[in-house]
C-alpha cells in the first residue's frame, strides 16, 4: 500500500464523513475537503496521528461569497496533504493551529490582513503584512477589491 | 511574541509621533536578550494580487523578481506547479537545465551569504574573497542566460535557451576553480581558531526546536534535520541526480557555515552529474496559453530552504490565485527562539545566519530596557559595530585575520 | 582612457560618501550595489565611500519601488542628509515601478517620495550600470560647479 492509501485509509477509519472528500491526486499530493466543524480534528489527527508535523503555509482563497483555506502539510511520509476548509464570508471565524505549529502565526496574520479572516486565539502581535494604518475593511486579496490608482500616473494614490 | 510576563516597557519619550515602525523589537536585561519581536513586510509589494491580473507568462517574469538572489528558484517554483495543472510533460533536457541553473544559483547566493556573514562578524576579507568568486558564477550565469540576475531561463513547457556544449565546457572550468578556493574557506572555517571560537555556540538550535518550530535549509540540516525537497519531494532533474543532503550536529551558526560550504562541494557533484548525463531532445514543449481549472502545490529547495508555491487556474490566460511561501518566512520562530536569552551582540551574526533578505538589515531595532523600563532606537550599522566591539572585549577579533587575507592577494 | 581621466579628476576635486537604502527590493539591485564595491568593479577606487548613517553622505544611493511601510524611513533619511545631497534611484523599480508598478502598498518610484538626481536603469541595474550612473551624477555636478566658477 502506498503512502497516500495508507493515510486515506487511516482517516476513513477514523472520520467516516471523510469518504469522498479524500483525493490521490498523484504520489506524494492528497487533497482532503472538510467543513469547518470538522476540521480541527481532522487537523489534529494529520498533526499528531499521522506525524504530518510540517506545515508549509496557509493559502487564503477568495471564492464570491466564501474564504477558502487550504493547509499545506507533510511529513516523514513525504506525502504533501492539501487540507481544505472555508468559511462565510460574513463571518469569516476561523481557530488558530498556532498551538500545533508556533510557526503558523504569519500564515495566520497574513490571512486576517489580506483576506479580512478573524482567526481566533491569535496572541496579541504586529499584523503581517500590511501597515498599522491600513484602512479597515480592506483586504487587498479579495477579488473585489483593487488599489485606488492614480489615472494618469497608473500607480497606488495611497502608498 | 514573548511572553508577556518576561517584560513590559512602555514607549518612551524617545519615540514620539515616529510612524517609522522598529523591525525588531529587543527586550532587554543589560547584555542579554530577553526576547525578540520582528515585524514584516517592508518589501510587501503586493505581487500574488498582481499575478492574478497578468498571464502566467507575464508572471514568470513577476514571480522571478520576488527575491533577487533566488530568482530562479521562485521562477521555477512557480512554472512547475502551472505545468502540471497542464499535465505538460516537460523535456528531460530542460528539467536538467532548470537543475543546472538552480545550483549555479545555489552557489552563487551560498558564497554570497559567506560574505556577508564575514561582514557581520568583522571578516570583511572574506566578503572580499567570496565574492570575487561569485564573479565567477554571475559570469557564467550572463554566459548561459544573458543575465547575471533575473536569468529568465524558464517558459511553460520547458527553457528558453539551450546549453551548448562549449558552454558546457566554460561551466567545468569554471566548478574547477571554484571548487580550489572553496576548499580553502573549508581550510579556514575549520582551522582558524577565531572563526571557530566567534561562531560556536552561537544562534543555539536544538533538533528539537527545529521540528517544533519547523524550520527549513541549512538552518535545520544544522540541527541534524535531514530536510531537503531535493531528497524528500524530487522536481526538476533530481530524481534522476545522486547528492548527497548536507547535515551537521553542531546546532548553531558554526554548523550553519559548516552546511553551506559543504552545500558547495555537493553543487559542483550535482552539476557536473548532470552536464554528463545532459539528454538530447528538445529544451521545451508547446504550451497552451490558456490552463486548465485546477490546482497544484510546488515545492523547491532554495538556497535558503523550502520554497512553496500553490497556484490555481481557472481555464483563462491568468491564474486563479498564486500563493507564495519564500523560506525565510518559515524560519522566523526560529530566529526569536535562537536570540532568547543570547547576548545582544550575537543579534546580527545569528539573524544573518538565517541568511535572510538583506532588506532586513536595513531595519531599525527597538532596544528596551526591562530594569529600567527606558528604550532606544538604534540602526543596524549601531549594532553592527556594537557586535564588534563587544566581541573584541571578549578577545575575539578579526584584524589579524584580514590582514592575513590581504596579504594573500585577491589575484582574479 | 578620457573616461578614467575624468573620474580621477573629479575623485580628486569630490570622494562622495555614500548610504545605501532600500525601499522595498527584491534585493538584486542591493546585491549589485555592493558588488559595484568589491575587488572587481572597485567602486571605492574613485572615492567613492559606503557610509552607515545619512548625516554623513552625500548621496542616497536607493533601490526599491518604496512600500508604504518604508516611505517615511525614506523621508527621515533624506532630511537627515546635509546639503548639498544627491540621490541615484537604482533599477527599474527605483526608477518608476519596475515589475510592481501600479501594485498596491508601492508609490512606483523614489521620485514619488524625494527628488531623484539620476536615474540607473536595469532589472537589476549591472555595477558596470551603477558606477556609470555614479559617474556621470558626479560629471554632472562639476560640470555645474565649472559653471559656477564661469559666471563669478
Amino acid at each position: 500500500m502506498s503512502p497516500e492509501e495508507r493515510i486515506k485509509e487511516s482517516l476513513l477509519k477514523e472520520f467516516n464523513y471523510l469518504e469522498g472528500s479524500i483525493n490521490i491526486v498523484r504520489p506524494r499530493r492528497m487533497s482532503i475537503e472538510v467543513s469547518l466543524d470538522n476540521f480541527m480534528p481532522v487537523f489534529a489527527y494529520l498533526a499528531k496521528e499521522l506525524e504530518l508535523t510540517h506545515l508549509c503555509t496557509i493559502t487564503g482563497l477568495d471564492e464570491q461569497e466564501r474564504l477558502g483555506f487550504i493547509y499545506h502539510l507533510t511529513g516523514e511520509s513525504r506525502v504533501m496533504v492539501n487540507l481544505k476548509t472555508s468559511v462565510a464570508k460574513a463571518n469569516p471565524l476561523i481557530k488558530t493551529v498556532t498551538s500545533y505549529f508556533p510557526g503558523a502565526e504569519i500564515y495566520e496574520r497574513e490571512l486576517e490582513d489580506l483576506f479580512g479572516a478573524k482567526v481566533e486565539g491569535l496572541p496579541q502581535g504586529n499584523r503581517y503584512p500590511l501597515t498599522d494604518d491600513w484602512p479597515v475593511e480592506q483586504f487587498p486579496l479579495r477579488k473585489d477589491w483593487k488599489p485606488a490608482l492614480d489615472t494618469e500616473q497608473g500607480v497606488d494614490k495611497n502608498a | 511574541m514573548h511572553n508577556s510576563k518576561d517584560f513590559k516597557i512602555p514607549i518612551g519619550p524617545q519615540h514620539p509621533a515616529l510612524k517609522e515602525p522598529e523591525g525588531f523589537s529587543v527586550a532587554l536585561k543589560g547584555e542579554k536578550i530577553l526576547g525578540v519581536d520582528i515585524r514584516l513586510g517592508y518589501n510587501h509589494r503586493g505581487i500574488e494580487k498582481a499575478a492574478e491580473e497578468r498571464t502566467y507568462i507575464q508572471d514568470i517574469y513577476l514571480i522571478e523578481r520576488v527575491c533577487g538572489i533566488c530568482s530562479h528558484s521562485h521562477s521555477t517554483c512557480f512554472i512547475q506547479a502551472v505545468e502540471e495543472i497542464a499535465g505538460l510533460a516537460v523535456p528531460r533536457r530542460a528539467l536538467y537545465i532548470r537543475t543546472i541553473i538552480g545550483e549555479l544559483e545555489r552557489i552563487h547566493s551560498h558564497l554570497l551569504w559567506l560574505g556577508v556573514a564575514g561582514h557581520e562578524i568583522g571578516f570583511d576579507t572574506l566578503l572580499m574573497y567570496s565574492w570575487r568568486d561569485r564573479e565567477v558564477v554571475m559570469d557564467i550565469l550572463a554566459s548561459i542566460t544573458g543575465n547575471r540576475v533575473n536569468y529568465g531561463m524558464n517558459t511553460i513547457g520547458g527553457v528558453r535557451r539551450d546549453i551548448s556544449p562549449e558552454q558546457s565546457q566554460e561551466i567545468l572550468i569554471a566548478l574547477d576553480i571554484l571548487e580550489e578556493r572553496t576548499k580553502y574557506y573549508i581550510e579556514i572555517a575549520t582551522q582558524e581558531s577565531t572563526i571557530i571560537k566567534r561562531l560556536s555556540g552561537v544562534g543555539v538550535l536544538s533538533r528539537e526546536d527545529v521540528l517544533r518550530l519547523d524550520a527549513v535549509g541549512p538552518t535545520a540540516r544544522a540541527s541534524g534535520v535531514k530536510r531537503d525537497v531535493r531528497a524528500d519531494d524530487p522536481y526538476a532533474a533530481y530524481g534522476e541526480l545522486e547528492f548527497k543532503v548536507i547535515t551537521d550536529e553542531r546546532c548553531d551558526v558554526y554548523g550553519r557555515t559548516v552546511v553551506r560550504v559543504k552545500e558547495l562541494m555537493e553543487s559542483y557533484k550535482i552539476i557536473r552529474q548532470a552536464l554528463k548525463n545532459l539528454p538530447d531532445g528538445p529544451i521545451a514543449i508547446k504550451a497552451p496559453r490558456k490552463i486548465p481549472a485546477g490546482e497544484a502545490l510546488s515545492r523547491y529547495e532554495a538556497p535558503r530552504g523550502e520554497d512553496v508555491h500553490y497556484v490555481r487556474a481557472n481555464g483563462t490566460e491568468k491564474p486563479e490565485r498564486v500563493k507564495i511561501r519564500a523560506p525565510t518566512l518559515a524560519n522566523i520562530q526560529a530566529v526569536k527562539h535562537m536570540l532568547r536569552d543570547r547576548y545582544l551582540a550575537d543579534m546580527p551574526i545569528v539573524i544573518a545566519a538565517i541568511d535572510p533578505c538583506f532588506s532586513c538589515t536595513d531595519r531599525r531595532i527597538a532596544l528596551k530596557e526591562q530594569e529600567s523600563a527606558t528604550g532606544k532606537i538604534i540602526s543596524w550599522p549601531a549594532l553592527h559595530a556594537y557586535s564588534l566591539e563587544w566581541y573584541k572585549k571578549q578577545g575575539i577579533d578579526f584584524t589579524a585575520l584580514n590582514k592575513k587575507l590581504r596579504a594573500k592577494g585577491l589575484t582574479e | 582612457m578620457s573616461l578614467i581621466k575624468k573620474i580621477i579628476t573629479w575623485a580628486r576635486i569630490k570622494s562622495p560618501w555614500i548610504l545605501h537604502f532600500n525601499t522595498g527590493a527584491c534585493n538584486a539591485c542591493d546585491i549589485e550595489i555592493i558588488a559595484a564595491l568589491t575587488p572587481r568593479y572597485d567602486l571605492e577606487r574613485f572615492g567613492v565611500v559606503l557610509k552607515g548613517t545619512p548625516r554623513h553622505a552625500d548621496v542616497l544611493v536607493c533601490s526599491g519601488p518604496v512600500t508604504k511601510q518604508i516611505e517615511d524611513r525614506l523621508c527621515r533619511i533624506y532630511e537627515q542628509m546635509p546639503e548639498p545631497k544627491f540621490v541615484v534611484a537604482v533599477g527599474a523599480c527605483a526608477c518608476s515601478g519596475g515589475v510592481v508598478r501600479g501594485c498596491y502598498n508601492v508609490a512606483s518610484g523614489i521620485d514619488k517620495v524625494i527628488p531623484v538626481a539620476a536615474y540607473i536603469p536595469g532589472c537589476p541595474a549591472s555595477p558596470k550600470a551603477i558606477i556609470d550612473g555614479v559617474v556621470k551624477l558626479l560629471a554632472s555636478l562639476e560640470e555645474k560647479e565649472e559653471v559656477k566658477k564661469d559666471r563669478r
